[in-house]
């Protein structure tokens, strides 16, 4: 277990050497800089845009700018934002809890609601039909389309919870904070309990009708015994990656939520980076998504060793 | 009404879904080939002093911010919106599987070069990977769905090498091996039969998916340009005049909310046939 | 389980109602949503919009809602009638601003001529980055004759000399030795002599500004108590806390935006005719056939800018003839006009030698009448405009292909000049420059002539206005140039960009802002009333 964890950490390194090269190029390929807002504004001179290119750095050649960032970084320099000149690290550390928060709830609840969800629609038919109407609207709503309409319905019209942010300014107590939470948790959460409820469901189906599930039936035991005792347990190593991988994914839906309800994350940071050509901050934010994701795969494999017993007793 | 009888009126229905729901894929699917041929007015037809008309006999979906027929462009927004879900959809499932497939079955230092080339894919974050790419390259709709596609690949190699894995242990592919069959020929006849299910959810799923990233591309502007329709951009567009003028986002939402219930009942199906 | 959630999801929507979108009288907090979070708060290294920065760091002037410029930390304006402007045998220029007394800084250090020199020699140091030295570095030195007075030596005449000072000046004594890049403290929470001060930023969220005890214009003022700007980058999340109350004020809502928020009770629609102007700019080095003065003028014809400003901006815009907007005292009204006229543009393409080809579209010697026109993708009025001008061009036999690029790509796009038309605004500040638009020798990377624009007539006077102080003069030539340019016509003028603020309807004092000045320009005087 321990030498296949340090073969993945090692396996890793170029890896995410191959990421910081790949991610560089696109993002220094794309039209526009850390200047480009300059640009639109009448009182800065074209003399001053040369001053400012030149006073950045960005009058170097790509490869002497990327190696001179390769190094620094490595080093655990991660130098300093282009649009309001402080510290990287400092900037995305103070993002990072809410994201942690925001997609830490969501999965919480995203689990909470799929998993009996599942297990009932694979055992209960009736059941099942409902679950699989909700679980399809879940799916094929559009993030930015049901959080907009959550917060047109439930913030606007109802006015039942605040529309958008983590914390009223003069708030910031558990009950102030739990509500500015749940429009942007469910919404984050829906799709991925419906994806979820519907993947556990079909699992557990599709091993009820394997062939070797036959010897169990004949023994008399009864379709919710079947599914439950025999199913349910063989279902899971995969829905643990499945999970595993998603919760990875939230990543992207994390963007869109965030930006629609200016919650304070690594997500905002980045579409305002992004608009902003903040080179610096955008490759410490791809770096360290990278790294995240790849946190979350080993995890995912070690669950899967651990949980099903054929792939233990193989490896 | 007894429960037996509403049993079996529902499997009755559960029978038919699949088929309702494929013959609403075909429809969708034909009328968007035909969207010239069937389109009231042409694609471009601007009528600014009728701009947003209620639904009507002229206008049977209303008209948008330009006063363009609304049924027409949601008739031509199928063409892109189905393209990319279906195409990237299928771009994505074929290499999922073939990569899964060889990694799941060989092992070894295959399997832990391609596990490796998917990590790295899937390391990075796929929204934002996806804008800075699109922000790179302006793509034009092939592009953006070879894109899509390329960008959805790697869950479903992990989902389908998992489950080779597990396949590859039990007994009857043991004994097929056993008897001296060819390697291709067994994933080809024992394993990949088994992958089946697992693989037509994931696509299935894709399809919606493909069609929600475009759509979320759109919100950061950066999707589909304007002035070709897609569902995701038409969407987009009506995000401010959800109250005042709801059918600009009706239609094209009830579109993608139709295409990908009848994709999920068809994989459904698929997977229930096959398994 | 799914039961008990929903029960606690309950209990905590019932907990507290949030404030429904009715009518505000209290004077202690006024909420604005803000479309974007500011990088910092030193006014001389923020972009454009200086709203927020505005209420702590006053200029010495600034400009009111009908672009007059007005003294603010200054006496007065300094001019050659008053005396304040000297012109020197040698061709440079003393400008002399005599300071206000009795200000402090919020520390209550005294506001003196030292702080103007600091300023002028902080910005010219150049070790730090502030985005825009412009007219100081033509600044030779400034002298203190004593603490209310300062007189800036020009190497040369330099006509905008009365926005010199209009982003206000740096504190000597918080400042002086330091390096101003690295200045967090000041950065962050800058040192003004403003109405407000700020009490706390929080990253990603919000800034809350505070009234400052002891402000300079007497006790009574700032009326209101504290005004927070919540960042809210989604237009529509914005639009939306409007509606539900969240938010009180939402500055520059988008013209499509502005019909939906007609019906709330709680808010006023508050419109000025803005400094900036929407046209179609024609790059005549990227599309040759632009350098035709008959196919730009065709083109001007064939725009049914009528229709467009009365469908499309719900009549929220006028209607423009050039560069130069009707609030100006440099603007010039009497010049060439070109009316929505369809058969006289086919009439002077056919002129000049550009037939109708088999597909529809007018080509000469090879070359087609087709090309790309690129605007801003995500601005729904853009998009909808671009595509109504390809359908009118269309209608003449001009082939308008539309593309949309993101609004940090397309400054790229243009500044490289790698483009055919280009869809866009400038938004202008109060004075009538036009020199760095049009000048012949101010392509990019020397301006932002990105029509690729060439008349020597014209270059001569534009730079013979910016030598000229004396300000009426000045506009003599200025108004020469505009109708010079509305008869060679480079780039085809659309409409004015109307600046409309959302505000409570209670809010008294409010008068909006035409330039980047921003409507908090007087911000001291804002007050809630009972409705």
């Amino acid at each position: 277990m321990i030498r296949f964890i340090v073969r993945r950490v090692m396996q890793s390194i170029p890896l995410l050497l191959l990421i910081s090269l790949l991610v560089f190029a696109l993002i220094h390929a794309a039209p526009g800089g850390p200047l480009s807002t300059y640009l639109e504004n009448p009182n800065v001179r074209p003399e001053d845009i040369e001053r400012l290119r030149k006073a950045m750095g960005l009058d170097r050649s790509l490869p002497a700018q990327y190696f001179s960032w390769l190094v620094a970084f490595i080093r655990g320099d991660w130098g300093f934002s282009y649009a309001d000149g402080r510290p990287v690290l400092e900037r995305l550390l103070e993002r990072v809890p809410a994201t942690i928060e925001l997609v830490g709830v969501s999965c919480v609840v995203a689990l909470v609601a799929a998993v009996p969800a599942g297990i009932f629609a694979a055992v209960n038919r009736r059941f099942d039909r409902v679950t699989s109407v909700l679980a399809v609207a879940g799916i094929s709503l559009p993030v930015f389309w049901l959080g907009l309409l959550l917060q047109l319905v439930v913030a606007g019209a109802l006015g039942w919870l605040p529309s958008s942010g983590r914390t009223a300014f003069d708030g910031g107590d558990f009950v102030d904070r739990v509500r500015h939470l749940i429009l942007p948790a469910t919404v984050l959460a829906a799709a991925l309990s419906a994806a979820w409820s519907r993947y556990l469901r079909r699992t557990m189906r599709d091993t009820v009708a394997q062939p070797f599930m036959r010897a169990a039936r004949s023994r008399g035991l009864t379709e919710r015994t079947l599914l439950l005792q025999h199913a349910l347990p063989n279902a899971l190593p995969t829905f643990v990656t499945v999970v595993l991988l998603d919760i990875s994914m939230m990543a992207s839906g994390a963007v869109v939520t965030e930006s629609i309800f200016a919650w304070p994350g690594v997500g905002s940071l980045f579409t305002e980076s992004l608009a902003k050509r903040d080179y610096t901050v955008l490759m410490a934010f791809l770096m360290c998504g990278s790294l995240a994701v790849m946190l979350l795969n080993l995890i995912a494999d070690l669950a899967v060793h651990t949980l099903d017993p054929r792939t233990r007793s193989a490896a | 009404m007894s429960t037996n009888a509403l049993t079996t009126a529902g499997a009755r229905a559960e029978n038919r879904a699949p088929l309702v729901a494929a013959a609403l894929l075909a429809t969708l699917l034909i009328s968007a080939a035909l969207a010239p041929v069937l389109a009231p007015y042409a694609m471009d037809a601007l009528d600014l002093v009728n701009r947003r008309a209620a639904p009507s006999t002229v206008h049977w979906f209303g008209t948008d911010e330009l006063g363009r027929d609304l049924l027409t462009r949601v008739l031509f927004g199928a063409r892109v919106s189905l393209a990319i879900g279906l195409i990237s959809a299928v771009v994505s499932a074929a290499i999922g599987a073939a990569v899964g497939a060889t990694a799941g079955y060989a092992g070894g230092w295959v399997d832990d070069a391609l596990m490796r080339a998917t990590d790295a894919m899937l390391a990075i974050p796929r929204l934002p990977l996806l804008m800075i790419t699109a922000a790179v390259l302006q793509p034009s709709v092939p592009l953006l769905v070879l894109l899509v596609g390329l960008a959805g690949w790697m869950e479903t190699a992990r989902v389908v090498r998992a489950e080779v894995q597990s396949l590859s242990a039990r007994d009857f592919v043991a004994a097929a091996r056993a008897i001296g069959a060819s390697p291709v020929r067994v994933v080809l006849r024992h394993v990949l039969p088994g992958v089946l299910p697992a693989a037509a959810v994931a696509t299935t799923l894709a399809v919606g998916r493909g069609i929600l990233l475009e759509s979320a591309l759109s919100f950061f502007g950066v999707g589909v340009q304007p002035p070709t329709a897609s569902w995701g951009n038409m969407l987009y567009q009506a995000q401010t005049t959800m109250t005042s003028e709801p059918w600009l986002a009706f239609f094209p939402g009830a579109m993608i909310f139709l295409t990908v219930l009848a994709c999920n009942a068809v994989g459904d199906a698929i997977g229930a046939a096959k398994g | 389980m799914k039961r008990l959630l929903l029960v606690t999801a309950l209990a905590f929507v019932a907990c507290a109602k949030e404030k429904s979108a009715s009518a505000v009288a209290s004077n202690d907090l006024l909420t604005v949503g803000y479309d974007r979070e500011p990088d910092t708060m030193n006014r001389y290294a923020t972009h454009i919009l200086e709203d927020i920065e505005s209420c702590v760091v006053e200029g010495l002037v600034t400009n009111d809602e009908k672009m007059n410029i007005i003294p603010v930390l200054a006496v007065e304006v300094p001019s050659t009638e008053n005396g304040g402007v000297v012109l020197r045998a040698d061709g440079g220029m003393d400008v002399t601003w005599k300071l206000r007394p009795g200000v402090k800084w919020h520390d209550g250090v005294p506001h003196t001529s030292a702080d103007v020199k600091f300023t002028v020699d902080a910005i010219n140091k150049g070790d730090w980055k502030p985005e825009s030295v412009d007219g100081f570095d033509r600044i030779a030195s400034v002298d203190t004759p004593d603490s209310l007075t300062a007189v800036v030596h020009y190497k040369e005449v330099y006509a905008p000399y009365r926005l010199q000072f209009v982003r206000g000046t740096l504190p000597k004594h918080v400042l002086s030795g330091r390096s101003i890049d690295a200045a967090a403290d000041y950065n962050r929470k800058p040192l003004g002599t403003g109405p407000y001060r700020v009490s706390e930023w929080k990253t990603g969220e919000y800034i809350l500004l505070e009234a400052v005890p002891n402000y300079w214009r007497g006790a009574q003022f700032p009326k209101i108590k504290r005004i927070l700007f919540k960042f809210l980058t989604n237009t529509t999340t914005r639009i939306n806390q409007l509606k539900s109350g969240e938010v009180q004020m939402v500055a520059l809502v988008p013209w499509d935006k502005v019909r939906e928020l007609r019906s709330l009770p709680a808010i006023r629609i508050n419109q000025v005719v803005g400094n900036g102007y929407e046209h179609v700019t024609l790059n005549q080095k990227h599309f040759p056939p632009f350098a035709e003065v008959h196919v730009r003028r065709a083109m001007a014809h064939a725009i049914d800018r009528d229709l467009i400003v009365r469908t499309l901006l719900d009549s929220l815009v006028q209607v423009v003839n050039g560069p130069i907007q009707p609030l100006s005292s440099a603007y010039e009204p009497d010049v060439a006009t070109y009316p929505f006229d369809p058969p006289k543009a086919r009439a002077m393409l056919d002129a000049a030698g550009w037939a109708v080809g088999a597909d529809g579209i007018r080509a000469k010697a090879g070359v087609r009448l087709s090309f790309t026109l690129i605007t801003q993708s995500g601005f729904a009025i853009r998009e909808n405009v671009s595509q109504t001008l390809q359908k009118q061009f269309r209608d003449v036999g001009i082939d308008a292909k539309v593309r949309l690029i993101d609004g940090t790509s397309i400054s790229g796009v243009w500044f490289a000049g790698d483009f055919d038309a280009m869809l866009h605004w400038w938004q202008q500040g109060a004075d009538p420059e036009m020199t760095l638009f049009f000048a012949s020798d101010r392509m990019p990377p020397a301006g932002r002539n990105i029509n690729y624009f060439r008349d020597d007539t014209l270059t001569a006077m534009l730079y013979a206005s910016d030598r000229t102080a004396d300000e009426r003069a000045r506009i003599t030539i200025l108004r020469n140039a505009q109708r010079r340019l509305a008869i060679l016509i480079p780039e085809l003028p659309l409409y004015n960009t109307s600046k409309v603020d959302a505000v409570p309807v209670t809010l008294q004092g409010f008068t909006g802002n035409p330039t980047n000045a921003g409507p908090f320009w007087n911000v001291y005087q804002w007050q809630m009333t009972a409705p």
